[in-house]
């Protein structure tokens, strides 16, 4: 039993010096390739562990079945120190996992939250059911229209009821609502276009309420953002 | 019929919420259906606009959870089965338990009206404002069909506290407790202390919308945050309303069909169920992640959110551990309990990603979320429930059902889940949004839409050949052996079949060595 | 029913949990949908119409059937009540909460435009309340002694005073509506009327129960268990006004 305490004493001294240690760095210019590569890990994780629990389910239900009518169990009664170990080892395995996870989703969601200082505004407003960008200069637009290799962040509320922002393609979202202002930003890599959609309930026309995010290269944009609309 | 209808008896009573709840499912399954056609191919489908589409996913939503999964696992299993495993002749107070049962029925008669009236309530099972303040639906009926079922709720809670406290047989400590048993007392717990907060939460909706408060609306001083965290205060710990009755059902199940005691009794009671009790109250709002709250609360959520994963995965070890060195036998109950041992393992650990903030930033309010809950609550918990009622289909009816049919029935349903949820995953981390009625934006999802949707219809064959072996079982099936699984527990060993009223023909006693699992060489003080 | 005898061979029912939860079911959701929802005065007339009788009735006849029989006489009811009142702590609980969140987080308060709401009437309330607390104490005392008529009488007075507690908060919100400070206002009414308002419903209920003791009482039925229970419950929303006066009026 005491070398069981003493692996759980280190395997939880160890994670808890891991979460501060991990949490720490610097703001990101692009967090959406963090977040699909924290993704994996985590889908990879979860996969051992129902690999082991569901390897563990069908050897029994093989191994044991019953081969007679009056056949009974022949399950042995755990002493005190074994039915503890049973409980505090498997927590503190899972409590030592518990903390990666949390250490590493909670330096990516710093990332998420702490926008580049060289971001670019926008201003968006939300209504049922359609959303309106508003640039520095005045401009708004229907679809949100950025240039490529700079980080933009958008920033804006509800005129009615919740919406929510989203943007599949680079792993974020954000409620918006009235009465607040909310923001969400990310790092358009490439030229392309990607869909911006509404992920929050608001009613009839909730599944219409989206548009198209346009990257394009910083000259097109320039000029797309000099022509007055 | 006077003595079925106004009957004050815990055994009818139960039978009575059984019914109920079947009926909500099978009418909620059926919109889900309906839903299941509509996104079958982009565009239109069945209807031209989402005003039809929003009525069925309300009442799909609302009735499973509220109506369907609460009321059979805290009110049909319960009501059947506390009295009888802890040797009491009824309930401690039967007529509020009748009073109990009318409620939830004309809670489903209420949400029912949804598809007569006009202006059904369109605000989905969650009713945020300032949209439920702003529709012109009816959300006043929202409003009341949950206060119905929630006053249920905690005279239900109360009366099962008292039962078990009060009326325990002679003899019987807390260590010889059924671990179902267990189960319902944290389940209640959770009713007592959360439901009245999502009631006041439902109840300042009905006040900002009809009498013209401002709770929710900013404009005027309100905050709209403020009912999404009352709402889910109540609305995460109901999901371990949920799973800890199933857990404790499965349980029941594998330990005789095992011939084994449930493993490591204590510290799945006193660890697995009050565990889960204890910190499944304080993680809300990890439904909150996108909502635009502080961020700190959202880090501290995360933490607490991801240690649910220790009283859970304690309940998982048990679960397991019930098989080890057992004497298995694969009858229908236990074919629906050892699948729940893989599908808790599908549904809960996607439940990880989701309870890590930064992944659900972009999760949130997809279909990963919906085949999560799908597979946690929709199937595994689902599945408990009907492995309850085939394990005790012999002592409520005193018949048995038709094996054969019983098996292809839960082929068909667990091929037919899989089919239906397993793809939804993928389409989810590729970003379809839930509570679409239309995808145009994602053209490329038809196929995956589709396969879902064929899968939906061989659940619904399954699940159509499964209640037709509970009715046929019960009214043509055989006479049954008594204690036809050879359990130990009390409501098997100690009654007649069916029971009677009074429930046991001697007022049952019990030694020290007693236990609901005195398999092989066990005794009480050996768990 | 058939507490002592377990054994007795038939099945036991009742008519009025059913009719209760009908008459709920017309008066409250349907009534109130009918006029808030669908603006039919009628219809709701009809509705709670139909439901307040049943209620009544279903009422009338539980507590007859409670008080014939011995099920009632067991000490569980009385652990039953404390632990449905945990439930009530929480409903309040959660109100208080929605309204600290209002208030901690409004640019000012009151927000402009509130009326000054004197102390004078919640005081005179809060005398109203304790002291009918204390009266029924004496009344259940009384009762102790096998002195039934001297029980009805602190009974009477109990139910007057809560009475009159009630009319006081007619009296107070017919003066501030009357200053225009509607229920929607702003967020202080939105609090004031919602958390007064609650509670004063709740002191309504505590008076139908007590109804429900008295009228047996005059024909010489009393169940202690009953009238005890009617008592913590009594006390329980006296000790609720403590916290509304000091969190609405005086903070
Ligand atoms: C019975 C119902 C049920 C249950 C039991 C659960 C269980 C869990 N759920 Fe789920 N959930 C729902 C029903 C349920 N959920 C519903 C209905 C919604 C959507 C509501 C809506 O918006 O409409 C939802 C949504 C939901 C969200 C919000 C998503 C969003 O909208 O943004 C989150 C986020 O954290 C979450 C997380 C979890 C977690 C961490 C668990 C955990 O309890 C799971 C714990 C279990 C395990 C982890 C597996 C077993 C353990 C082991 C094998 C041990 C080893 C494991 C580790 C060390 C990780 N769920
Ligand atoms: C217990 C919970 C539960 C269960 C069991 C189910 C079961 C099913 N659910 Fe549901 N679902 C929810 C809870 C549940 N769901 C919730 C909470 C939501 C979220 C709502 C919201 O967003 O607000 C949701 C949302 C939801 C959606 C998302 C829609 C959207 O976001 O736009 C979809 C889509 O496919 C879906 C499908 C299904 C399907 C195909 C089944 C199938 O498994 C159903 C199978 C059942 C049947 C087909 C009925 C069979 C009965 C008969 C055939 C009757 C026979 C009768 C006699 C013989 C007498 N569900
Ligand atoms: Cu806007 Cu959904
Ligand atoms: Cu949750």
């Amino acid at each position: 039993m005491t070398i069981w305490f003493r692996v759980v004493a280190m395997v939880s001294a160890v994670a808890l010096w891991a979460v501060p240690a991990m949490a720490e760095g610097k703001p990101l210019q692009d967090h959406t390739e963090h977040w699909n590569t924290l993704w994996h890990h985590v889908i990879l994780d979860m996969t051992a562990i129902a690999v082991v629990f569901a390897a563990i389910t069908i050897w029994f239900l093989v191994k044991y079945k019953r081969t007679s009518e009056d056949q009974e169990g022949d399950s042995p009664s755990l002493s005190f120190g074994a039915s503890m170990a049973w409980a505090i080892i498997p927590i503190f395995l899972f409590l030592a996992d518990d903390f990666y996870l949390a250490a590493n989703g909670w330096k990516l969601w710093n990332d998420q939250r702490q926008v580049p200082e060289n971001a670019m505004e926008v201003k968006v407003t939300a209504s049922m059911w359609s959303w309106e960008y508003e640039y520095e200069n005045g401009k708004t637009s229907e679809d949100l229209v950025v240039p490529v290799g700079a980080p933009v962040v958008v920033r804006g509320s509800s005129d009615d009821v919740v919406h929510g922002m989203s943007l599949a393609d680079f792993r974020i979202k954000e409620d918006i609502m009235p009465g607040r202002i909310t923001y969400l930003w990310f790092y358009p890599k490439e030229v392309g276009e990607h869909v911006w959609t509404c992920t929050e309930y608001c009613g009839l026309n909730h599944s219409d309420m989206y548009n198209k995010v346009v990257v394009k290269s910083k000259a097109d944009f320039d000029s797309w953002l000099g022509t007055k609309g | 019929m006077k003595e079925w209808i106004f009957t004050t008896d815990h055994k009818r009573i139960g039978i009575l919420y059984l019914v109920g709840s079947i009926a909500a499912f099978a009418v909620a399954g059926i919109m889900a259906l309906l839903i299941r056609v509509e996104l079958s191919s982009l565009g239109p489908t069945l209807v031209e606009d989402a005003s039809q589409y929003n009525v069925w996913l309300y009442f799909h939503g609302a009735a499973m959870i509220l109506a369907f999964l609460i009321p059979g696992l805290t009110g049909f299993v319960a009501n059947y089965c506390i009295p009888l495993m802890i040797g009491a002749h009824d309930v401690a107070f039967p007529r509020i338990n009748a009073f109990s049962v009318w409620l939830f029925w004309f809670a489903i008669v209420l949400a029912l009206l949804t598809f007569v009236i006009p202006d059904p309530p369109d605000v989905l099972w969650t009713g945020y404002p300032p949209y439920s303040v702003q529709t012109d639906g009816n959300t006043a009926f929202y409003v009341f069909t949950v206060h119905l079922l929630g006053f249920s709720s905690i005279l239900g809670a109360v009366n099962f506290l008292c039962t078990v406290i009060y009326m325990r047989a002679p003899g019987m400590g807390w260590n010889q407790l059924n671990v179902f048993v267990w189960t319902t007392l944290g389940a209640f717990v959770i009713q007592l202390v959360m439901i009245p907060v999502l009631a006041s939460a439902v109840t300042l909706l009905l006040f900002d919308k009809y009498l013209g408060t401002t709770f929710f609306n900013p404009e005027n001083g309100g905050d709209v945050l403020l009912y999404q965290n009352l709402f889910w205060f109540y609305s995460h710990p109901a999901v371990y309303v949920i799973l800890l009755p199933a857990v404790g059902i499965i349980l029941e199940v594998l330990a005789t069909f095992a011939r084994n005691p449930v493993f490591n009794y204590k510290v799945t009671v006193y660890g697995g169920i009050w565990g889960t009790v204890l910190l499944g109250s304080d993680v809300w709002a990890h439904h909150l992640y996108t909502s635009g709250m502080v961020d700190w609360l959202r880090i501290g959520m995360m933490v607490t959110t991801l240690l649910i994963s220790l009283p859970v995965g304690l309940l998982t070890i048990s679960l397991v551990g019930t098989l080890y060195k057992g004497s298995i036998s694969f009858k229908t109950p236990m074919v629906y309990a050892t699948s729940t041992l893989f599908l808790i393992l599908l549904g809960g650990l996607t439940g990880i990603p989701l309870a890590m903030t930064s992944l659900t930033v972009h999760l949130a309010e997809t279909y990963f979320v919906m085949a999560h809950f799908h597979y946690i609550m929709g199937i595994t918990a689902t599945f408990a429930v009907f492995a309850g009622v085939y394990y005790w289909f012999p002592l409520m009816t005193g018949k048995m059902y038709n094996e054969t049919y019983s098996q292809i029935g839960f082929w068909l349903n667990f091929i037919g889940v899989n089919l239906t949820f397993w793809p939804l995953f993928g389409i989810g981390i590729d970003g379809m949004p839930r509570r679409y009625f239309d995808y145009q934006m994602y053209p490329e999802f038809e196929s995956t839409q589709m396969l879902s949707t064929v899968g939906a219809f061989i659940v619904a064959a399954g699940m159509a050949i499964t209640i037709l072996t509970w009715i046929h079982g019960a009214i043509l099936g055989e006479k049954a052996k008594p204690n036809p699984w050879g359990s130990k527990s009390m409501e098997w060993t100690h009654c007649e079949y069916p029971p009677g009223p009074g429930n046991f023909p001697t007022p049952p006693e019990v030694t020290a060595e007693w236990s609901p699992y005195n398999y092989g060489k066990h005794t009480a003080q050996s768990l | 029913m058939a507490s002592e005898e377990a054994h007795v061979h038939h099945w036991e029912w009742s008519y009025y949990p059913l009719i209760l939860v009908a008459g709920i079911f017309f008066a409250v959701p349907l009534g109130f949908a009918a006029f808030f929802v669908y603006g039919s005065g009628l219809m709701s007339a009809l509705f709670i119409g139909l439901g307040v009788p049943l209620i009544i009735w279903g009422c009338a006849g539980w507590a007859g059937e409670g008080i014939a029989n011995a099920e009632n006489e067991t000490g569980w009811a009385l652990t039953g009540l404390p632990i449905f009142i945990v439930s009530e702590v929480l409903i309040f609980l959660s109100l208080f909460v929605s309204y600290w969140m209002l208030r901690l987080t409004a640019p000012e308060w009151p927000p402009p435009g509130s009326p000054e709401i004197g102390l004078g009437i919640p005081i005179f309330m809060t005398i109203l309340l304790v002291s009918s607390s204390f009266t029924y104490h004496i009344g259940e005392e009384r009762l102790e002694e096998g002195d039934k008529a001297g029980f009805i009488k602190w009974l009477y007075i109990t139910i007057g005073l809560g009475a009159l507690f009630l009319l006081m908060t007619g009296v107070e919100y017919t003066h501030l509506l009357g200053e225009g400070f509607g229920f929607s206002a702003n967020a202080k009414s939105t609090a004031f009327y919602s958390i007064t308002g609650f509670h004063a419903s709740h002191v309504l209920v505590g008076l139908g129960i007590f109804l429900f003791v008295l009228f047996p009482a005059l024909s010489g039925k009393i169940s202690h268990v009953f009238v005890t229970g009617a008592g913590i419950y009594w006390h329980f929303v006296d000790i609720v006004w403590f916290f509304v006066i000091s969190q609405i009026y005086i903070w």
